[in-house]
Parts: structure tokens; sequence; C-alpha cells
């Protein structure tokens, strides 16, 4: 499982930054950017892809060719050519997260402002060889540091610079490369200080389900994660107890999480990295011990459509089936590679005046991905609205996609109400302020 | 004491500037003076001129200037090698920063200045013995990647220093660096070798990872090595960083494969399997990765259970493998195709899971083609009935290819399961209804082999009005409508082949009703035809005539079409026009115009014509894909569909394990304190550790080793170390030949890629002992 070498396209598909690849021929990079641009040109919506394409051999290359594995970072592309013997090095997107990591906005401006820092963090995270050498973030931050506005004014003025460097005649450690490598837990890093210690727990959970054309659901999961924000003091040694750990099934956990002691006790105990990790990520199982267990889908969609020559007409109407307000529903649906344009009109549905509530939402077409999206900021409990309209097609047998894509937001709720019991702090003495954060969404595909 | 509190003062410094960045980074994005890099990376090319100049200058901020424009330029893809002297001599920099650049700059182009590259050797020597253990790192990091082969004796001897540091970093980057000088410089093997075995014993899980790297690429035979740490590694397993564990499970499940006995079922009893200790162990400390974040470790740890582990506990793989099959889409695309693989040999572990693989609309369409094959695969009698609806829902996708493979999966339906053949047919016979092309020939051409399949084995007597002969019927009623050549010329042949009638009174006799008006159209489009139909509108046009000699409207039809073919500009067009008129001449002396009267040879009577033509090819063509039982999980060529070079390939099991007192190492029969770990260097880290280790399953075998046992094996021990030590590099090349000879004979016989690989290493170590 060896890579190549990694290369980031700009928005436009040129290249920016790329990796070594001396031991390959001059033309073999090309290769593969040719490879993904001719991909995209015969995709018409974005997003279909193959995420693995495959580049065939050019001239004076290893015989068998080779893979280009790329995935989207904003409006970055980043690629990663995989040749030769081996397993395929999925997480190249490891290295996305570390440029998420370092900037917030990963977009053309802050990697080409910070392209150096780029450069070190790809000379870090990458062996000549191929292999991932660091790919933790805060021993990274220690090797690299990440572009901050007192560096960048030290640069910038002159007299700073004479100030800065190290006593002549001592080793070039400055005082972020003494502290490197020299940390006993790969994650933490020593000498952490905080004037104010606090732990916050996000726990975001999404569904994702697909409901039939008869309005049943056919599979719904609900997918969680425990994001966390550590700002603590040492090396703090904390247990993180669950009212009911039994909802959580198929677990993951951080590196720093001890995983004899999940399975023996169902608690997590480690000792966090410094700043955001992801902490543990789990599948929600509902109690029943039911075979096949779906999470009811918290809302519906009824759509009536009919297909016509060159377009066709709809009435769809949304309806919520919780009782909490749902936030930024989106609904989605593909039209079909012809079409032209849509025409709506957002109503509220029936009788029931007064249990209408929120914004009716607005509606766009997006010629480019040929997508028609029906946007509902909040959504109240019980609500329901009705878009009705038709679109135009270039074809004279339009051929839509045969499903809606769902998407909807319910903050403060958890499908699997994952309570956190305490969070126990033992190695460090101080007060920690902790924190708990609960929000879902989903993504539900509706057939019609 | 000034030195020192300044240097305290410039920490605290730094640190706060971090935090005050953090609080402003927001609020001044805007600001031109972060705007810095943009300005450098497309700098217009006059400021090119001064990189030289600002390279020579003494402020350190001209020169990281400098730096930073140059790797802005070969980010641009220009040739900036002109600068190289310039370059070396800010090797030895104060500042962290421009020493890194100047790193990526000599990797890049040393190899084309090997003199010059030469002068910054020193500096790099020196960096070697520098406190921090990041420069030390980084130094051997450069000088092994700067490929100045005059330079390898030095990188040598620099990695046999830090292969023995105290810092276990220092300790990964000598490990990384021997795959390079291997490269380089082959005549270097024994050495190397060494390095590794010593590198293996590494007591901190840090290193480990880079050490199987190292392993793999200089000396992967020498699993005879591995030996003594076998029971160790796996100990550690789950405390090596998260790549590191992937390389060695791989390399682990390797020595087993090689090294162990195959587990057993007894014959009599299916829950009695026998396990070999040491296997047991590498599976049980294993296990607790399945539950890693990253998906490539669960990756690595579903091959060791699925190619390792005895059937019961294959089990496991099933909700590990669908968990990070929602990780990401690029994991899905990857992982289904795994999950081909283990379905096609495991149909039933996941049978039950099938729901989670289920197709949606936005999937990208080579992952909507993946999860149909797999569910297609999980087909049984208990779930074809929902799997069968969603294939025909996935028969409306707007991807022709995923049209085509749901298509086709719901022939698979009535092939898989019978009872729903009626099903499957009337949902074809819908889709023939369709008003789009692609749904319709796909739709013939799965009922083509549905059709024929029903009338080998004999049509049900149940829905007579789905009978194949109706289906035919009505597919020869909708020739207008199906467009796709593979499929009309499907149409062509069904209606020429089943339209013979027997006993029912027709307007032509012996042909069914609605077979002449087929190639009454055929015959009129046939000019606009692809050669596929062309083809099959002759051999109809044949068939037809042979049924109903006297008709004289059929016979001008197929006149009319063998005139038209006779004059082809398909070569293989004329060719079956001249073969088809041939083989009709004893029906009719004025089908083939005037020559008739000059040919020679066997005039076939029209019994036997009947025989060549209708059954000749009554089977049915099966085109079912091949299981890819060669390809292992894992590899890339599965991901791709494509043969790619050089895939590794697991060894077969061997008969019978070697023998375990081997794999028998001090630290197994005498527990000593706790050894210095990394990860333990602290008082609390040592509870840390603690937690997090696994529970040991020792295996019975080696619980109790006997005395004598022990020091008979350290003898054996000793012996080795002798031999490796007194004529290095004769025994270890020869050591590596008699493996390598070894391992063919055991391994597959299509192993040629690897082996062809071998032979050059073999031949290059060969060069080096005469030289020797």
């Amino acid at each position: 499982m060896a890579i190549d070498g990694v290369i980031i396209l700009d928005a436009s598909g040129r290249p920016i930054i790329q990796s070594g690849y001396t031991s390959f021929p001059p033309g073999y990079p090309i290769l593969h950017i040719d490879a993904l641009h001719k991909e995209l040109a015969k995709v018409s919506r974005s997003g279909s892809v193959d995420p693995v394409i495959y580049v065939a051999p050019g001239i004076g290359d290893l015989p068998g060719g080779s893979a280009c594995c790329h995935v989207a970072v904003g409006e970055l592309k980043l690629i990663a050519s995989v040749s030769g013997d081996g397993e395929l090095w999925i997480p190249s997107f490891r290295f996305t997260e570390i440029l998420h990591d370092y900037f917030d906005t990963v977009s053309t401006a802050t990697l080409k402002d910070n392209f150096d820092v780029v450069y070190q963090l790809l000379e870090e995270t990458l062996d000549s060889s191929g292999h991932p050498l660091t790919t933790s973030p805060s021993a990274l931050r220690d090797i690299v540091l990440p572009p901050s506005l007192l560096s960048k004014l030290l640069t910038s003025l002159p007299t700073a610079a004479q100030t800065v460097p190290g006593r002549p005649g001592s080793s070039v450690a400055s005082s972020a490369s003494s502290s490197a490598f020299t940390s006993p837990i790969p994650w933490r890093k020593l000498g952490i200080r905080h004037n104010h210690n606090e732990i916050l727990f996000d726990v975001t959970e999404e569904m994702r389900a697909i409901v039939g054309r008869n309005g049943s659901t056919l599979v719904s999961n609900v997918y969680g994660k425990i994001d966390s924000n550590a700002r603590l003091t040492g090396i703090p040694d904390l247990v993180l107890s669950f009212k009911n750990p039994t909802v959580m099934t198929e677990c993951a956990f951080h590196p720093c999480v001890r995983l004899q002691r999940w399975m023996r006790e169902k608690t997590m105990s480690f000792i966090p990295p410094e700043g955001k990790f992801v902490l543990a990520e789990y599948q929600y199982s509902p109690l029943q011990g039911a075979l096949v267990s779906n999470v009811p889908v918290p809302l519906a969609l009824k759509p009536n459509i009919t297909v016509g020559e060159y377009g066709g007409n709809f009435t769809v109407t949304f309806s919520s089936r919780t009782m909490k307000i749902m936030d930024n529903v989106r609904i989605e649906l593909y039209l079909g590679e012809d079409a032209t344009g849509a025409q709506c009109t957002v109503s509220s549905a029936g009788s029931g005046v007064g249990s209408v509530g929120g914004i009716e939402g607005s509606w766009t077409f997006e010629p480019r991905k040929k997508i028609l999206r029906w946007e509902i900021p909040n959504m109240h409990s019980s609500g329901s609205w009705v878009l009705r309209g038709s679109w135009t097609s270039k074809a004279k047998v339009p051929r839509p996609a045969h499903a809606f894509q769902i998407y909807f937001e319910l903050p403060t709720y958890s499908f699997s109400s994952l309570k956190i019991d305490q969070v126990r702090l033992s190695g460090e003495t101080y007060k920690i302020y902790k924190g708990v954060r609960l929000q879902s969404c989903g993504s539900v595909e509706w057939r019609w | 004491m000034d030195g020192v509190n300044l240097h305290v003062f410039t920490e605290n410094a730094a640190r706060l500037g971090m935090r005050i960045q953090e609080t402003f980074n927001e609020h001044t994005r805007d600001l031109s003076i972060t705007r810095g890099g943009a300005s450098i990376f497309d700098m217009p090319d006059d400021k090119v001129k001064n990189i030289g100049k600002q390279l020579d200058s003494s402020s350190d901020r001209e020169k990281l200037d400098a730096m930073k424009r140059l790797i802005a330029l070969i980010s641009k893809g220009r040739n900036v090698s002109n600068y190289f002297p310039q370059v070396v001599k800010n090797v030895a920099s104060q500042n962290l920063e421009m020493r890194k650049l100047v790193y990526i700059y000599l990797l890049r182009y040393a190899e084309h200045e090997p003199d010059l590259a030469l002068l910054s050797i020193n500096t790099f020597q020196k960096d070697l013995s520098d406190p921090s253990p990041l420069i030390r790192a980084m130094a051997l990091r450069v000088l092994s990647g700067i490929k100045v082969p005059m330079i390898r004796s030095l990188v040598v001897l620099a990695i046999k220093k830090c292969a023995a540091d105290l810092s276990p970093y220092v300790r990964k980057a000598a490990a990384l660096a021997i795959p390079k000088i291997f490269q380089l410089d082959s005549t270097q093997e024994p050495a190397l070798i060494s390095v590794i075995a010593t590198l293996l014993r590494d007591r901190s899980p840090l290193s480990i990872g880079s050490a199987v790297i190292a392993f793999e690429s200089v000396c992967p035979t020498r699993l005879d090595l591995l030996h003594q740490q076998y029971r160790r590694l796996c100990k550690i397993l789950i405390d090596v960083d998260e790549w590191g564990q992937v390389d060695l499970l791989n390399l682990l499940l390797r020595y087993t494969r090689t090294m162990l006995s195959k587990p057993t079922i007894s014959p009599n009893n299916e829950s009695a399997e026998e396990v070999d200790g040491d296997l047991q162990l590498l599976l049980s400390s294993s296990e607790p990765l399945f539950q890693s974040k990253n998906p490539a470790v669960v990756l690595a740890v579903v091959r060791v259970f699925y190619y390792g582990a005895p059937p019961s506990w294959i089990s496991k793989i099933v909700n590990p493998l669908l968990r990070i099959l929602h990780a990401s889409r690029e994991n899905e695309r990857v992982v289904l195709a795994y999950l081909f693989v283990i379905t096609c040999a495991h149909p039933l572990l996941f049978s039950t899971q099938y729901p989670r693989l289920l197709v949606r609309t936005d999937d990208p369409s080579q992952v909507k083609r993946d999860k149909i094959k797999v569910l297609l695969n999980l087909c049984n009698i208990d779930n074809h009935q929902a799997l069968l609806r969603e294939f025909i829902d996935y028969a409306d996708d707007v991807d022709d290819a995923v049209v085509a493979d749901a298509t086709h999966a719901i022939g698979q339906c009535a092939r898989l399961v019978q009872s729903c053949t009626q099903q499957c047919l009337s949902a074809l016979m819908t889709m023939i209804k369709s008003r789009h092309d692609v749904i319709v020939s796909n739709a013939v051409l799965v009922l083509k082999s549905l059709v024929q399949n029903q009338l080998l084995t004999g049509p049900p007597a149940s829905m007579p009005s789905q009978s194949p002969l109706t289906i035919i019927s009505q597919l020869a009623r909708r020739i207008d409508d199906i467009k796709h050549p593979q499929a009309r010329a499907c149409v062509l042949w069904l209606v020429g082949q089943y339209s013979t009638t027997q006993g029912v009174s027709t307007v032509i006799e012996g042909v069914a009703d609605w077979a002449p008006d087929v190639l009454r159209k055929s015959a009129k489009s046939f000019n606009t035809e692809s050669p596929l139909v062309k083809l099959q509108a002759l051999t109809l046009a044949a068939k037809l005539f042979l049924l109903c000699p006297m008709d004289q409207t059929l016979g001008l039809l197929s006149r009319y079409v063998f005139s038209l073919g006779k004059y082809d500009l398909d070569y293989d067009v004329r060719d079956r026009t001249r073969m088809l008129t041939s083989l009709l001449a004893g029906m009719s002396l004025t089908i083939n115009g005037r020559e008739t009267e000059e040919q020679g040879g066997v005039i076939l009577r029209r019994e036997q014509v009947m025989k060549v033509m209708f059954d000749g090819k009554a089977g049915i063509v099966d085109e079912e894909a091949i299981i890819h039982d060669r390809l292992s999980i894992g590899s890339l060529n599965l991901v791709i569909g494509k043969d790619m070079h050089g895939d590794s390939i697991l060894p077969e099991w061997l008969e019978a394990g070697i023998d375990p007192a081997l794999r028998q190492n001090e630290e197994d029969v005498a527990p000593s304190a706790p050894p210095p770990q990394a990860i333990s260097s602290t008082v609390q880290q040592a509870q840390v550790s603690a937690g997090g280790t696994p529970v040991i399953l020792t295996p019975s075998s080696s619980s109790t080793p006997s005395r004598d046992a022990k020091g008979s094996w350290r003898d054996l021990d000793k012996f080795y170390a002798s031999d490796s030590d007194n004529k290095e590099s004769e025994s270890s090349s020869e050591e590596q030949e008699s493996e390598d000879e070894g391992e063919d004979s055991g391994a597959d016989e299509s192993e040629d890629n690897e082996d062809d690989a071998e032979e050059d290493v073999k031949e290059e170590s060969g060069e080096s002992r005469t030289r020797i």
C-alpha cells in the first residue's frame, strides 16, 4: 500500500500543489490529472464520478497502469495516484482532514496563501516511498507550525526577522521543534497549560434511510458520531460513561480510547488529544431486538408525478412527522440530463390552516446539475407544504430520477436519546467544564 | 542564565502568538498582510530574477522569501534546478522553516546535481547527532532521499546509527530509509537485513510499522526473522500506530499462512475446530482493532480473519465491513469491491444484511453497479422477493449501465430462485413497454435467455399468458420499438428459432403467424441495420424459407434479403449469405440464381438443413462472470477491475506448521519488569498502557516451556547470531536464495509477476557475490 504522490487541483482543475513524484517519469502526474478530467467531462452530474479511476500506463511507465483516487475538498480536488502492489491507500482523505485542521476554509486562496505550509505538511505526512508518516494532527502541529497572523507579521516586519532567530551556535531547535517527537503519547504533547479547562462533546446523529414507492421504509439507520473539543492542562485521564450505552453498536474509536475497557465496562476511558477530534462513531440500535430494526423516518412525502412528452408535472406534499422543529429541509429531484427548466408554486397543504407553521420555503432549479431543489428553512411540527409545478425537457421522453433526496436537520435532538452520565477526571487535580450538545440530521431517499 | 531566560521568553511569546492568532485569524483574513503567500504564488516573472540575489542575502527573511518563491515555481512545474548552488549554501540555516523548504528543494533536484549535493552531506551528518529527535529524523530522511550513489555507504552507516537511536521516531525514520537505500544499492542487503532484524526486536510500538515496511521491501521472504518476534508483535499490535497496524497485520497474516498449520474442522463435530495457538493469538489480539476508526485498519483485520481464521470466526467480519461501508463515498467504492469477493464465497454471511446495501439514487454509478452485483450474490429463497422489487426499481435508473445491470440481475434472480420466474417474466414484459430504448433493449436480452431456459426445462403449466411462445410473439410485434442492435438481433433470432408451429393452422403452413411480418420489416430496413442485425435477418430468412419452401411470398422475401446480403459491405454478412445460400441449395434451385448448375459438393436434404439450422445452438449461452477466487481482498486490481502488475498474492497454507518452539522468546518464559517503552515512560503512562494492552490468550503450548528446551533454542539463537555476524554476506544471500526456492515450490504457479521481481533481486545479489 504505497501511494505514488499527491496532487491538489484548484477549482478550475489546474494543479497547484504536487508532491515529488521523483521516481516516476515526468508525464506520470499529468496522466493522472488528464484521467480525472476525462472522467469529469464524461459525467455531467458531479459527484457521480468513480472515485477510483484506472489510468492506463503511459510511455516509460510501469506496466499495468495505476489508479487515480480522488476526493473533493471544498472546491479543490485532491488526487492520490496509486500503483504497484498491495492495497489501495484509501485514506488519502486523511490528508484532507489535516488540511481542514490547519486552515479553517480550504480553498484555492488559502492554499496559495500558505502553499509553503502545505508542502511541509505533504513532506511530513507522506514519506517519499509512499508510506504515511505522521498523520496525527497534534504531532503535526509540533513539526509544522500552523499559519498564524503572528508568524506572518514577524516575517513581514524587517526588524522582527533579526530578533527571532535563535542564539548563534545553538541547534536549529526552536520552541516548536524541541518539544516535537518527545511526547510519550503520540497524540498528545507534553506541557499543555490552560487557565480554563474544558471538554465539549458534540453528539451528532445522522439518519440514512430509503423509503419505497409505497411509503414503507426499506431501510433506515442512524449513525452517530461524538466530536470532542478538549482544552485541558497536562495529561488528563478521562472516563466517559453513559446512562444507556446499549444504544450504541458497531463502535469505532479514536486511537486514544482503551478498547479493552470499553468491551469490559462500556465506558470510554482515554487521554484526549488537544483540540478537536472525533472520539467515537457508532450505530444506533433500537432495543427491540428485531432482525431488521428500522428507525422511524420523521417526515413524509406524497409525490404525484406524471412524465409526459418534453417534460412533466408534479405535485409533492411534504409533511413533518415529528414534534421537533426541522431546520434546513432540502428536497431535491434530479430531472434528467435533458431538463431545461422548471416552474413551481409552493402552498400550504389541505384544510388545517392553523396547523401549518414556519416559512413556506422556496424552490430553485439548478441548470448545471439539472436538479430541482425545494428548500424549507424551518418546518414546524406536523406542518405540511405542497409544491406544484412542471418542468420542461429537450428529450421527448424525459428520464428523471425516480427518487427524491430529502435532507433535514433536527437541532437539540438525538434519535437514540443517548445520555452521557458523567465525565470523571483522574491524573490531574483541576476542575473541568464539561459540555454536551446533541444534534441530528438526516438524508432520506424517497422513491416514487 | 540569560540565554535560558531568553529561551523561555521566546517560547512564551510563541505560545501567546498562537493564542492571539486563533482569535484574530477570523477578523484579519482580508488584510493584505495575510495574503503574502498568494502574491508569492502568483508573482510576476520579473521577480524571478531576484531570487538568486535574495538567496545570497544575509537576511533570513529575504532568504525565506526566496525559498518560498522557488517552491512556488516548482509548484507551477518550472525547472528551477539552476538555483541549486545557492540553495545548498542555506542547508545549515538556523531557521527551521527555511531548512524544511531547503530539504524539499534538495529532495527534488539532488539527483540532477550530485556533485553539488555532496556539499550538503556534511551538514546532514552533523545533524544526525543533534539533540532534537526531529532534526535527527529529518536529516536521515533527506540523506536517504538524495539519490547520489557516492554516499551510499555513508547512508548505511547513518541508518545503523539511527536504528539504535533513543527516540523511536528516529528509529522509525531509519526503518523508512532502508528501502530507499536498498533500491539504490542492493549489495547492501546483508547489512540492511541485520538492521531490520534489530528494528523488528524494537520495544517501542511506534517504529514497528516502518520496520515492517522495510522488511517487506528488502527481505520479504525472510519470515524466519519473525519466529522470535511473532508473539510479541501480536501483543503490541494494539499499541502500534494505525498505518503500522495495517502493514503489521498483513505481514503477520502472511507469516501465519506460511508457518502455522491450517485451522481444521473435525469432520464429525462442526463446532470443534483445531486452531493453532499462535494463530488464535493473532486473531484475538487483532479483533479489538475492528473498532478502529481507520478503515484501512479494519480492512486489514478483515483480511486476517477472512484468510486466516477458522470458518466459525468469519462471521465477525460482517458488521465491521458494513460499518466502514458508510464512512465515506470513497470507502464505499472500495469496500464494495471486497464485499463482492467475500459474498461470492460466503453468500449467507450477509444475506440478512441486504438492506444496508440497497442502492441510493445519488450513489455514483460504479457504486450502484457494484451494489447490484453484491445484492445478486446475496439473493436466496428468503430475500428474493425484496431484492427482485429492488432490481425492478433500479431498472428505472438514469444511468444506462445501471439499467443494464439491474435488468440482468432480474434475469439472474429467476435463475437462482426458480419459483419467481413468472414474476421476473412479467416484470420484464412490462419493461418492454417502456418508452426508453435502453430499458427495452436490456429487457429483450434478458428475456431471450429466460425464454430459452424455459423452453429447455419445459414451461410451467401456470399462467399460459406468459408462456415462452406468447412472449416471443409479443416481442415480434414490438420489433419496431426495439432499437438497440443487440436486442434487435436477439428478437430476430428468437423469431426464427421458435416460429415453428405444429398442428395449429396458420396462414402459411408451418410458420407462426407473427413471424413473416418480422422478416418483411427487417428486409425493408436491411440496409440501415448494423451488421449484427443483418446477420440475424439472414438467418431468419433462411429459417422461415426452410420451414415453408413452397410459399411464394416467403421465397421472394428471402431471396431479396439474400441478394442484399450478398453485396453487403461487411465481410461477415457476405460470408453468412454465401454459407446460407449454399446450405439451402438443395431446397430450391432458383434461390441462388444462375450459378446452381456448376455448384459442386454435397447438397443437403431439407431435414438435414433443418437439423443444422435449428438444433445447432439450442443451448443457453450463459454469460456468467467468472468467480474471482484468484483475486485477494485488499488488492488494487479488485477495485479497479483490471490486472495490476505486481499485486501480492497470499501464500497457501502449509500442510503442517513449523515447530512452535521456534517462536518462544525469553520474555514469554520469564516476564521481567516492564521494559522501557515510549508509551509508558512516565508513571501515569504505565497505567495507561496497562489499560490499553489486550488480554492475551497465551497458547497452552508455550505457557509451560521446559527448561532444557529453552536452553537448546538459546543455542539456536546464538547459532543464528554468530552465523550472521561471521559470514554475513554469504550466509544470508544463500539463505535468501534457498528461501526463494522454497517459496516458489510452495507458492502458486501464477505468481509470475512476483517471481520476475524476485529473480531480479536474486540476479543482483548473485553479481554481488561474485564481486566479493
